[in-house]
């Protein structure tokens, strides 16, 4: 079958990153089609959440470009030789695109759920009270927390405070949804309810990059699989190739000692 | 014995004068306020001269005695010809003033440090989250920064609070007539030192008590979520 590949919505090219004297990325360069559900693998220390962190300037790439719908993030350099955002403006407007969910759920804990849901949509984007809670509530329903909407975070467990943080995320209504690592953090019990949320946006056709552990989402859910190793990518491709044979020698190694850990 | 007669017409004395305490404190307290937002906001800032400015004001306002600065612009500047001669003397000739001055440069140097700690005690992740969905600075202090560190202050400022409460005893030293200055005056006139003494710590225990009443009782306004989780959620669900 023949069809035209959905247009690319995310670039990023040449990005490097160090902190200190530790070269963290050495170029990573990747693209995200429409719809893409892109996982991000590796050790521990091999830059993958550094990465994720660079594509809403969370960390600020030395080197590099970042374009989001055919809009580049203008860098300058600084005196010295390092890069930063010479247009905040413009950083601000593209990271209400880019949704970040993160490891440790980081809801605001003075707002209630609601409010949590609401914030951005309101503070950011200006739009209308009335509509941003009438949307949260729709997406409070769809991650089955629409009875906690007045619950404040400190009152939920951690896998509703990491759906209401999804929710959260989706209530900017973004082109890009950034994971990072957004189940390490969880009981093992807890995983699979945020798992769950996660695939039926991939299903139906949300564009996101997730930096996981999950193994079963990388290879059953993903429609590409990014192995990263030291600083740059060691190998990509469809889940079926780089599971597969086409795999390199260290990404099985990595898949080994992780269904040790399992399997321990 | 007590003599009654005597001892309610000094409290009528003396609460003539909480007007002027009180003036004294929230003058103070709010000069003071505003001062120490500047101060804590140099002392954060990434420009390493206005950050030793604010660790030196501290330093110095912290540091040495409330009634030794009290003394020092009240007696101290006046001095000098240039002052006196400036617009500034049409502040700093009158004792109240001076009193509310030396208050809120000291208290100002103790807030800001409380401030700071409130600061540091909001949750990093919380700020990236809010920078994560594209917030200005000024939005992300105004709806995230802000109310996290106020919220973490209250506790100690109250405690900053009632300590200014009674350093306005000190700007009897310098002719306010505020209850310490009033009872003193009854006492010189009278050699009744016990009943006027008493009465008037009773007067500032009564203003501290209800002080730390509205502060815990704001604290609890603004601390929802930190008590107990709500009770468990109706099974009935409502339909959007």
């Amino acid at each position: 079958m023949i069809s035209t590949p959905p247009p690319i919505t995310l670039t990023t090219t040449g990005i490097h990153k160090s902190f200190g004297s530790h070269h963290v990325l050495k170029g990573i360069s990747l693209d995200a089609r429409k719809g893409d559900v892109i996982s991000i693998l590796g050790a521990s220390g091999s830059g993958k959440s550094t990465y994720l962190r660079c594509i809403n300037m969370l960390e600020t790439p030395d080197q590099g470009s970042i374009s989001l719908d055919g809009e580049s993030i203008q860098m300058r350099q600084r005196k010295d030789g390092r890069m930063e955002p010479a247009n905040r403006a413009q950083v601000e407007r593209m990271r209400s695109q880019l949704a970040m969910v993160f490891q440790s759920f980081n809801l605001w804990s003075h707002m209630t759920v609601l409010q949590n849901l609401i914030e951005g949509p309101m503070r950011v984007q200006k739009r209308l009270r009335a509509e941003c809670v009438e949307e949260a509530e729709q997406l409070l329903q769809r991650v089955g927390l629409f009875e906690r909407r007045d619950y404040y975070p400190a009152h939920l467990s951690g896998g509703q405070q990491q759906r209401v943080a999804i929710a959260r995320a989706l209530a900017m209504r973004p082109q890009v949804m950034l994971f990072d690592e957004p189940t390490s953090a969880l009981d093992p019990e807890l995983v699979g309810e945020v798992l769950k949320v996660m695939r039926a946006l991939a299903e139906e056709g949300r564009t996101m990059l997730v930096v996981t552990h999950e193994m079963g989402f990388a290879r059953n859910v993903a429609n590409r699989v990014v192995f990263m190793h030291q600083g740059v990518i060691d190998v990509e491709g469809a889940p079926a190739d780089v599971f597969g044979a086409q795999g390199s020698e260290r990404f099985r190694q990595f898949i080994s000692s992780h269904q040790e850990r399992a399997a321990a | 014995m007590i003599d009654v007669d005597f001892f309610l017409e000094t409290l009528g004395k003396l609460l003539a004068a909480v007007p002027t305490t009180l003036g004294l404190f929230f003058l103070s307290l709010l000069c003071g306020g505003v001062l120490s937002l500047l101060i804590v906001a140099m002392r954060v800032s990434p420009y390493p001269a206005l950050s030793w400015f604010a660790r030196g004001y501290v330093l110095v306002f912290r540091g040495s005695p409330l009634l030794i600065q009290l003394f020092l612009i009240y007696y101290g500047l006046g001095q000098f010809e240039f002052v006196r001669e400036s617009p500034l003397w049409w502040v700093l000739r009158s004792p109240y003033a001076c009193a509310v001055l030396a208050l809120a440069l000291c208290t100002a140097g103790y807030t800001a440090e409380i401030l700071r700690g409130g600061l540091i005690a909001v949750p990093h992740g919380q700020i990236e989250a809010g920078l994560a969905v594209g917030m200005s600075r000024l939005t992300l202090v105004r709806r995230v920064i802000a109310p996290i560190a106020l919220r973490q202050c209250l506790p100690a400022y109250s405690t900053e609070a009632v300590l200014l409460v009674k350093s306005t005893a000190l700007a009897s030293l310098v002719t306010v007539w505020d209850v310490t200055g009033v009872a003193q005056q009854i006492i010189q006139r009278t050699y009744r030192t016990m009943e006027v003494f008493i009465c008037a710590a009773a007067i500032y225990l009564v203003l501290n008590f209800l002080l730390v009443r509205a502060v815990a009782l704001l604290e609890h306004r603004l601390s929802p979520h930190l008590r107990a989780r709500p009770s468990p959620v109706p099974t009935q669900t409502r339909t959007v």
